[in-house]
């Protein structure tokens, strides 16, 4: 069997178990949810009782710069979170019930066996990814006006490369664990790692959490770039990927 | 009713994921042999609890195989 073959079984796995179906409404919902939360705040704020005089005018009328940060910070969020929870369990589980097994008899190698489960998820969440950014230019439409479509295309492609990473990392997790249990323990802790070490000045420029800064700038016509970060991401994926592969390769199943 | 019209276009997209996402649970809920719990609170929950009940079903509602 070639990769071809796992790859489709993989998403056919993902949409028998309902999984891509789920993040697909996940995130089409916070995508929708985004502009609108930025639209109606100062109008809630507006309508507190008990505001004091002069207040309700000092709240600054929302714009579409409101918009696109309340879906990049969605994003960040539930994104990071549904791709460590929809990833740990990828090698974990085959391991545990014994799947991994009976795939791993077949010739498939080691390394499509990983690669697959990968871009599996990857597709997922670049199905998800499109829906939820669907959502948000639709209501940000109605309810400011239209987004450059090319910057919030590129915001979104820099989000979906930030996603990847954590789903990497939880696969490299997972293949490291002997349970579903350590997995989620070892991909969590790897995700506390990231976004602490990530949220200090200079090295946090190196890390997948500044794509998300990146993309916003894209939107709001500054001009932060991040570079860096955008290699760094792109390599931790590939040694994320090859080290799971070597540990596979030593692990008796 | 201008304000049924009015907020129509904000109402299609939520409308359709629910749908979605409510037919595809019933679905899965009559083809399964056996669910945790019974299948009529299911049946309620999936119906009746907009948007988070389907997935709720999803997630906790099905057995392991």
């Amino acid at each position: 069997m070639n990769f071809l073959n796992v790859f489709s079984k993989e998403m056919t796995e993902q949409w028998r178990t309902y999984r891509l179906l789920i993040v697909m409404a996940v995130m089409a919902v916070f995508g929708l949810a985004s502009p609108l939360l930025a639209k109606l705040t100062p109008e809630i704020l507006k309508s507190m009782p008990g505001l004091p005089p002069g207040l309700a005018d000092a709240i600054p009328v929302p714009t579409i710069a409101d918009a696109v940060s309340q879906y990049v910070k969605n994003m960040s969020q539930f994104g990071i979170l549904l791709a460590l929870l929809l990833s740990m369990g990828s090698v974990a589980q085959e391991k545990e019930r014994g799947t991994a097994t009976m795939m791993l008899t077949h010739p498939v190698s080691r390394l499509n066996f990983l690669l697959s489960k990968f871009f599996a998820l990857a597709v997922t969440f670049l199905i998800s990814l499109s829906m939820a950014a669907l959502g948000c230019w639709y209501y940000t439409l109605l309810l400011f006006k239209a987004m450059p479509w090319d910057s919030f295309l590129a915001m979104n492609g820099l989000m979906l490369l930030a996603f990847l990473v954590y789903v990497a990392v939880s696969i490299f997790c997972s293949t490291l664990a002997n349970s579903q249990g350590a997995a989620a323990g070892l991909a969590f802790g790897a995700l506390v790692v990231i976004a602490g070490v990530g949220a200090l000045p200079r090295i946090g420029e190196y890390f997948p959490g500044q794509l998300f800064n990146w993309g916003a700038s894209l939107m709001l016509g500054t001009s932060t770039t991040a570079w860096p970060a955008l290699w760094v991401s792109i390599g931790v994926i590939i040694v994320a990927l090859l080290g799971a592969w070597q540990i596979l390769n030593r692990q008796e199943l | 009713m201008s304000q049924i019209q009015e907020y129509l276009p904000f109402l299609i997209p939520v409308l359709i994921i629910q749908l979605v996402l409510m037919i595809s649970a019933l679905v899965d809920l009559i083809r399964r042999p056996s669910v945790r719990g019974p299948k009529w609170a299911w049946a309620l929950v999936i119906l009746f609890v907009n948007l988070i009940g389907p997935i709720i079903y999803f997630v906790m509602g099905r057995k392991e195989e």
